[in-house]
């Protein structure tokens, strides 16, 4: 939804009549135009801060550009930018998803239970993502179908979650299937490829995190799907009146919010070896996807938002979190920062918005 | 109310001919309390313009939407080309080839102009799912071309666009989509003359080649003589006057609803009379 190449052209317009005499100003305020509409773009502002935030943090501490450091960064950012590009679609559509706590406190749980049951590896993960989509129909009948509103319906669905996850599991920490687990006879660590792929492996995160940003940006931007997400979010009615099947339009991102929630939930509970059913980490969980959606520049009332920024957004905070954690900055002093961040993004973000439309960049 | 004389030709029933691509018998809907149409019976001729006028609340925009198969009616039969037509879905009409241009415009205001004009009947890549943007932008341009509106970018969001170019966006719209029953609410609400008198012309235009039929909503009794060949008039959620607009003028269709305020006011005052008794 950020302007495209030809903007320049009518904008630089004016500046055209005098280039030889003027030769200078005119590279210097096409240069500033240039700024200008980075600045404006929907992501700009956050890739400004994260940039900055970086190279701080990298003067500052030695080790923070390290291989080491950027492969526990992963593990900060990677799976809430996939959390937080799912929640950018609803967020698109006017609808909000709290329950994603809940999915992914529920997911692994589901999966372990599933190959407790004697089914293999990849149908179980398969099965878990279709139990986690089923929950997103649901999610999305009682919202866009029998009309409760979203925030409703989906804290509804994640207490729900959260309260079956802790009656199944009698509230105890369970050791993830397939991941790293050592071998009580050999003493050996043990990972196969199924755990490598799902969340174990370094860098798994990271691919799944790169694959799905890649996919959704280029749904949210160049189908019919994410045109109709827009336009739903846009204008209710009038996206009905064009012939939008609003109710259609969210149910199907309830669905791929939650399955997208399941996925984390497994990829983290494989990553950490074990399942912990700890509803208030859940809770924060949900809230840094819904944080790092906002800061990366999708507003809350629907009708625009941004995939890539999401995931920009969630480096952001973990980068933030890990910078501070290395820093040895008190723990009690993350969540002060980061409230801080959230509410100047806003801010950028509310200016960013006027400058944008005052100036005509699209 | 329903069997009482109103002036004007009555016509409950229309005399419907072969040649009717449209035919509405019958058609009430109610929202709640609220009588939007008691029994609303018109017809349309191929390549016909057809006017529609009637006091704000008469239940024009509601019959608008049910023959475009926004909503559905409570009761009543609509046949299209001689067969039952019973429109699921504003998708479905659209398929069978009915289109509208709603008096609220239906316009996204994030959405761009080419995006807007395209909603819902995408163009898409060969054998992608895609959109393929710059087949969109091109024939959006044709289209607009054609209205002789002119935008200097497609690209921009139309909120920033003034209310008679949004106007002819959505005229654009309607007129592009190869419909042969074109509905207009109002499509010169929101326009100056000049943009005004473009619509009409672009009506005018349509009207020669003879391909498409159009029911039109419109306020201006002046633009209805202008533009249409057939003056319908709803009061009351009844169609009480059909004419050829050669054989009507300003003055009788003034008439009419200076009659008809004459009406409700003595039907209002009767009605305190009752009240105080």
């Amino acid at each position: 939804m950020t302007g495209t190449a030809d903007s320049d052209v009518s904008e630089a317009e004016p500046a055209g009549g005098s280039a030889q005499t003027r030769g200078a100003p005119r590279a210097l305020a096409g240069a500033w135009l240039l700024v200008k509409r980075f600045l404006t773009m929907r992501e700009g502002s956050i890739t400004i801060v994260t940039i900055a935030l970086a190279i701080y943090f990298g003067l500052s501490l030695p080790v923070f550009f390290s291989v080491a450091n950027l492969q526990t960064l992963l593990t900060y950012f990677a799976w809430l930018g996939i959390l937080a590009a799912g929640e950018v679609f609803l967020m698109i559509n006017g609808e909000i998803d709290l329950s994603i706590g809940g999915v992914y406190l529920f997911a692994p749980l589901v999966f372990y239970e599933v190959v407790g049951g004697g089914i293999p590896f990849v149908p179980s993960v398969i099965i878990t993502l279709i139990v986690c989509m089923v929950i997103g129909l649901v999610n999305g009948i009682v919202t866009a179908v029998l009309g409760v509103n979203s925030f409703i319906t989906t804290l509804g669905t994640l207490f729900t979650l959260e309260g079956m996850t802790l009656i199944i599991s009698h509230a105890e920490q369970l050791i993830m299937p397939g991941s790293a687990n050592t071998n009580t006879t050999t003493g050996a660590t043990e990972l196969g490829t199924f755990g490598n792929i799902f969340g174990a492996g370094t860098y798994s995160e990271l691919v799944w995190a790169l694959v799905i940003v890649v996919i959704l940006q280029i749904v949210l931007t160049r189908t019919r799907w994410g045109l109709h997400t827009i336009a739903v979010g846009s204008n209710k009615v009038a996206a009905a009146e064009a012939g939008v099947k609003v109710r259609l339009v969210v149910i199907r991102n309830f669905m791929v919010c939650s399955t997208l929630a399941g996925l984390v939930g497994v990829l983290e509970a494989m990553r950490s070896s074990s399942i912990t059913p700890d509803p208030g980490a859940a809770n924060s969980v949900l809230l840094d996807a819904i944080a790092a959606a906002v800061i990366g520049g999708t507003l809350l009332a629907g009708g625009s938002g941004t995939v890539v920024g999401a995931l920009i957004g969630a480096l952001f905070l973990g980068m933030l979190q890990d910078g501070l954690a290395i820093k040895g900055v008190n723990a009690d002093y993350l969540d002060f920062y980061l409230g801080i961040a959230i509410l100047i993004a806003m801010l950028i973000n509310v200016y960013v918005g006027r400058t944008r439309r005052r100036s005509g960049v699209g | 109310m329903a069997d009482q004389v109103l002036p004007g030709e009555i016509v409950v029933a229309p005399t419907s001919a072969d040649d009717d691509v449209l035919r509405v018998e019958h058609l009430a809907k109610r929202f709640g309390p609220v009588t939007a149409l008691r029994d609303v019976s018109l017809h349309l001729k191929k390549g016909e313009v057809l006017g529609l006028l009637g006091d704000n609340g008469a239940g024009k925009s509601t019959l608008v939407k049910t023959i475009c198969g926004f909503q559905k009616q409570d009761s009543g039969q609509m046949w299209l080309h001689g067969e039952a037509y019973e429109p699921k879905s504003v998708e479905q009409a659209r398929a069978l080839g009915v289109d509208v241009v709603y008096q609220d415009l239906a316009l996204i205001d994030e959405l761009s102009v080419y995006q807007n004009m395209f909603l819902c009947r995408e163009e898409r890549m060969p054998r992608l799912p895609l959109l393929d943007r710059r087949r969109m932008k091109r024939d959006a341009r044709e289209a607009l071309n054609e209205i002789g509106i002119n935008l200097p970018r497609l690209d921009v969001p139309v909120a920033r666009l003034s209310g008679g170019q949004r106007q002819a966006i959505a005229v654009a719209r309607g007129v592009y989509s190869q419909a042969d029953i074109l509905l207009l609410d109002e499509p010169l609400a929101a326009m100056g003359a000049k943009e005004g008198a473009m619509i009409l012309e672009l009506i005018a235009r349509l009207k020669q080649e003879g391909k498409i039929s159009i029911i039109m909503i419109l306020h201006n009794y002046v633009h209805v003589l202008e533009s249409c060949d057939r003056v319908n008039m709803i009061v009351d959620g009844v169609i009480a006057m059909d004419k050829p607009t050669a054989e009507t003028s300003v003055e009788e269709l003034t008439a009419i609803v200076v009659d008809e305020y004459r009406r409700a006011r003595e039907a209002a005052q009767a009605e305190e009379a009752a009240a105080r008794a």
